[in-house]
């Protein structure tokens, strides 16, 4: 067991151990947990080659050899910062419901853990049928997270998001199933490991719609469009964003919709090349049209907590749009806006989380004039909005400028649409802003009898960190595209013909390129070494 | 000694495990009728079934490892016996057990009652055992005599007796029905073994010439299959399936879902051993949309039950299609090991959860009859929460979510459906189980997210609350290390 199994699955013991401290104990002791687990993912940078598109700290053991299915992680350019949002997130997703969360705790954070390892695992597996039992089992904590602390509709919204989750990935895994047997037949052993997964060059017709390629690319896509979620599949993400308690709102969009994401880097793309050149118009549409759309809904919604829903399904879009441009540029901006999604999407459930706890509303309506009031609270807003709204020197800014420059190249007329859409999230997120914060005092704000108080310690120890990643984000992008840029690049120039290699286990780093990477890496700039 | 005593010796030795525990059975009876139709204690007859029922596991498993063939060919014993037979002791310990807690079986009537369910458990070895059709009959038969009676055995309940006689008189209809079948498949093959040996043609051999030559010999094995989907209810012989499982007492549900499908499968499998099944593509074509109904109609049915054991009754039912699904794949496909080890697999978890599932239900009832409805679960995450926990990790295995057994059977089914190509019906099979997803999740929504209180659990049931906890148990760990076991029942199918 090697330092990334360790992170990946301490998190199940955390559970357990939560489950049995004394009740009066149990935050600090999930913090303490968390924490230490974010400090132990952190030691996986100083392990991480991040000039190799190698696959690094791999662990590969035999699960269920009769099927080829075995338990193989590893962590490489495309999941390393994933990994880190996650571990990054918790702490912070546990000391935010420090006071919103007051019924059956321990369950809570037994849930958290599990839904921790669940969604680590997703993004560090390399065998097929691991990241699907990983992805799935993600279902289920999340469901008990919307379905216990929920607001009014919990139920209705829980089960839907369940439902809709399921049936997607149900597809998939009858790929995946079609997918070994091919390995099966073409490689001589049954396997579901990516990497040999990768090899397999499952016939394609463009224009035929009966191909395994092409229903493939559908079945593994429907099934990750609906996490992401795409435009039209995406109606249960408001129902799940508005009934979920603070605290899984910012799971939800901070990491569990870049599970989708992440799911068409990894297999997707990788796996089905030519379909995904194919179809890729149609991804890039629908998400600008997932960008318009999910922009102008926000901006007519009279609930804030819908409102930034409504906003990740126009941010999930560019993240779609950057993708499926498939050049470097697109494909870096989709994963830096994953990223910058989960921060500042992640914060503002948060802020939104916090003003509810004291006014028990959401309704845009009943606020304004709150800058008076609570001026830390509106600075903390202000920035995470101009985030949002993609502002130079925040790390909004970087991603969407990556883009957009992907899909400029790619796809002129889409992108100028996408850059509309900028415009409209602008708008939304400023009228709001405008709302809320400032003009005549609204009636919760008036009322004497309950007198708002600004954040405390706690909650803006909460934000801070996430305000620390706005602009660090924003202003040294390099720090982060560095580490990813190898694998990228090894993606998007090969990917009509993709290998991932591991290298050997705990010694990452030190292992030369291997076989066909040796000649992707020599193209590559050296990297600066630094530390 | 010559010859036929050496014969009849190794013969016994084959019986052994039924021999020894048809004795033992018959120990709490006798001791009732030498103490004046006095009732012994219900824990001591308890005690007399789990003895007869640990020898019988231990000289079968004993016994594994290589196929041993007895009278005259009638009953084989290979791995696969062994295996099933295996499961089929272990639930019918754990329904003694079940029955001893539970108000409508313990009492009066237990040294008979404990009687009646090894009798079943006997006619479901000789079920999984029989290598003869006619052996099988007397195996389903025996199997189901002593069920009828057990259906009934409750105390002074209408339903269960509507039920008994509901499942007798359509029980008796797919028997005549079974035993027309084999008469039909006697007059064209001339034999009702399935395998045969050097002397004797068997039925595996050559039922493939047969079915595309002869419709008398294809009619007969239509019925043959009949009478069999009738025991595991499949559609459209799966009407008085919701009903029996409603009336009769708890423990008997759960002995109905899971061993007698278990066995009954088990022999089916046998009767699909038979190469060249595919060469009739009606008979294919009639199989596979048998499978696909049951699995979308009882989802679509459970849907609607508010009445949770009738809601597992119809979730049965669409876990028996699953199943069809492997045996399908084994019977029409290329390759048979593989397939029908994974329908093996899938009965042992589809076990291990329903039996923990309807052991809950019974924890819930007060008395004999009392109807269990979803309402009465709201709360119980609040009052008891290992057995919420448990019962939820037992809906989540149904409804195939990893890292769960029933995801693992699943999809070791819905491999075996790949692997033959069988596309359309993996899709169903992957498209009701979504549908299942709604309704296994509605127990969980009352006992995690309802504020109102529901049944309250008044007895102690210590042996219920332990099957409820453990069956849970095994899903999650079997389900994560369930290599040995696949790697096991494979091995199993290779020798035979």
């Amino acid at each position: 067991m090697n330092l990334l199994s360790a992170i990946t699955l301490l998190p199940v013991l955390f559970a357990v151990i939560v489950m049995c401290v004394p009740k009066t104990v149990v935050r600090p002791v999930a913090l303490l947990l968390a924490l230490f687990e974010f400090g132990l993912s952190l030691s996986i940078l100083s392990h991480f080659d991040k000039g190799s598109a190698l696959l690094q700290m791999a662990e590969n053991i035999p699960w269920i050899p009769e099927f080829g299915v075995s338990y193989y992680i590893g962590v490489d350019g495309l999941s390393l910062w994933l990994v880190l949002l996650t571990t990054f997130l918790t702490p912070l997703v546990v000391l935010g419901s420090w006071t919103s969360i007051d019924k059956s705790i321990k369950g809570f954070h037994a849930a958290l853990f599990v839904l921790q390892t669940s969604m680590l695992g997703s993004f560090v597996a390399m065998d097929a049928i691991l990241f699907y039992v990983f992805f799935e089992l993600s279902l289920v904590p999340m469901y008990f997270m919307v379905g216990i602390w929920g607001g009014q509709r919990r139920v209705y919204a829980t089960v839907k998001f369940f439902i809709f989750t399921m049936v997607g990935s149900l597809l998939m895994l009858l790929a995946i199933i079609y997918l070994m047997f091919a390995a099966h037949d073409t490689l001589g052993t049954m396997t579901a490991s990516l990497p040999a997964l990768y090899q397999l060059k499952l016939p394609f017709i463009a224009g035929d719609l009966l191909n395994p390629q092409t229903l493939l690319f559908l079945a593994f896509s429907i099934a990750f469009a609906i996490k992401v979620p795409m435009f039209p599949v995406h109606t249960w993400l408001p129902d799940a964003h508005v009934e979920a308690p603070t605290p899984g709102s910012v799971i939800l969009a901070g990491v569990m919709l870049k599970m989708g994401s992440f799911g068409f880097l990894r297999f997707v793309i990788p796996l089905f090349p030519e379909a995904s050149e194919h179809f890729a118009w149609v991804f890039i549409l629908l998400g600008v049209v997932g960008i318009i759309y999910g922009a102008l809904v926000a901006m007519v919604q009279p609930d804030i907590k819908k409102l930034v829903a409504y906003s990740s399904v126009s941010h999930m879009g560019y993240v779609m749009i950057g993708m499926f441009a498939l050049n470097n540029y697109g494909v870096s901006g989709s994963l830096y806006q994953m990223l910058n999604h989960g921060i500042s999407t992640g914060a503002l459930f948060f802020l939104v989380g916090m003003i509810y706890e004291r006014t028990h509303s959401r309704e845009i309506s009943r606020y304004g004039g709150l800058a008076k009031v609570l001026p830390i609270f509106t600075i903390l807003f202000f920035i995470v909005t101009l985030s949002s709204i993609a502002v130079p020197m925040t790390n909004g800014f970087i991603g969407e400028f990556l883009i957009l420059m992907g899909t400029f190249a790619v796809q002129k007329g889409f992108a100028i649409l996408a850059v509309m859409g900028v415009v409209l999230g602008a708008v939304y997120m400023l009228w709001m802003f405008k709302r809320v914060f400032f003009g005549e005092p609204g009636e919760l704000v008036k009322d004497t009898h309950h007198p708002l108080h600004d954040l405390n310690l706690r909650e803006i120890a909460v934000i801070v960190p996430l305000l620390v990643m706005i602009f660090w984000m924003g202003l040294f992008p390099n720090h982060f595209l560095d580490w990813t840029k190898a694998s990228v690049d090894n993606l998007v120039d090969n990917k009509d013909n993709y290998r991932i290699t591991a290298t050997n286990g705990a010694t990452a780093g030190s292992a030369a390129p291997v076989g066909n990477l040796a000649r992707v890496t020599a193209h590559l700039p050296p990297v600066k070494e630094q530390k | 000694m010559n010859a036929q005593t050496q014969q009849v010796l190794q013969d016994s030795v084959v019986i052994l495990p039924i021999s020894v525990l048809f004795l033992v059975s018959l120990i709490p009876i006798l001791i009732k009728v030498f103490r004046g139709n006095r009732e012994p204690q219900p824990f001591s007859t308890l005690l007399y079934g789990f003895i007869g029922l640990v020898f019988a596991t231990g000289i079968t498993a004993a016994m594994a490892g290589g196929q041993k063939t007895a009278f005259s060919l009638a009953i084989v014993l290979d791995d696969v016996s062994v295996w099933s037979s295996c499961l089929v002791y272990f639930i019918t310990a754990i329904v003694l057990m079940l029955s001893y807690d539970h108000a409508a079986t313990k009492g009066k009537q237990f040294s008979e009652f404990c009687f009646l369910l090894i009798s079943s458990a006997i006619g479901m070895v000789i079920l999984i055992m029989s290598n003869d059709l006619i052996v099988t009959f007397l195996g389903i038969e025996m199997m189901s005599l002593a069920l009828y009676i057990l259906v009934a055995m409750s105390k002074e309940e209408t339903l269960a007796k509507e039920a008994a006689f509901k499942y007798f008189i359509l029980g008796s209809f797919a028997s005549a029905i079974f035993l027309y079948g084999i008469a039909l498949i006697y007059g064209t093959a001339g034999t009702t073994y399935l395998i045969g040996n050097e002397s004797t043609v068997g039925l595996v051999q050559n039922a493939g010439r047969l079915i595309s030559t002869n419709r008398i010999f294809l009619v007969g094995l239509g019925f043959v299959t009949l009478g069999f989907s009738f025991k595991v209810a499949l559609f459209p012989f799966h009407a008085w399936a919701p009903d029996v499982y409603q009336g009769a007492p708890t423990p008997i549900t759960a002995f109905m879902a899971t061993a007698v499908k278990a066995a009954t499968f088990v022999a089916f499998i046998r009767l699909f051993h038979c190469q060249g099944l595919a060469s009739s593509a009606a008979f294919m074509n009639a199989m596979s949309w048998i499978a696909v109904l049951t699995m979308v109609l009882g989802n679509a049915a459970a849907i609607m039950q508010d009445n949770v054991k009738r809601m597992l009754a119809y979730s049965s039912v669409a876990h028996s299609g699953y199943a069809m699904v492997g045996l399908i794949a084994a019977g029409f496909g290329s390759d048979f090991n593989a397939s029908a080890s994974s329908v093996l697999f899938y009965l042992f978890s589809y076990s291990f959860m329903t039996m923990g599932s309807f052991a809950l239900v019974g924890l819930l009832e007060k008395e004999a009859g009392t109807i269990i409805r979803m309402d009465d679960l709201k709360g119980l995450a609040r009052r008891h929460p290992v057995l919420a926990l448990s019962f939820t990790i037992l809906m989540l295995s149904l409804a195939g979510i990893p890292p769960t057994l029933g995801f693992f059977g699943k999809l070791y089914i819905f491999s075996a459906a790949i692997e033959q190509d069988m596309y359309w019906l993996a899709f169903w099979g992957v498209l009701s189980s979504a549908i299942s997803v709604y309704y296994y999740l509605r127990p969980v929504v009352m006992m995690y997210m309802s504020e109102e209180e529901g049944a309250e659990i008044v007895h102690a049931n210590i042996m219920t609350r332990f099957t409820v906890i453990a069956a849970a148990l095994i899903i999650v760990v079997v389900g994560i290390f369930s290599s040995p076991a696949i790697r096991a029942i494979r091995s199993a199918f290779n020798l035979l």
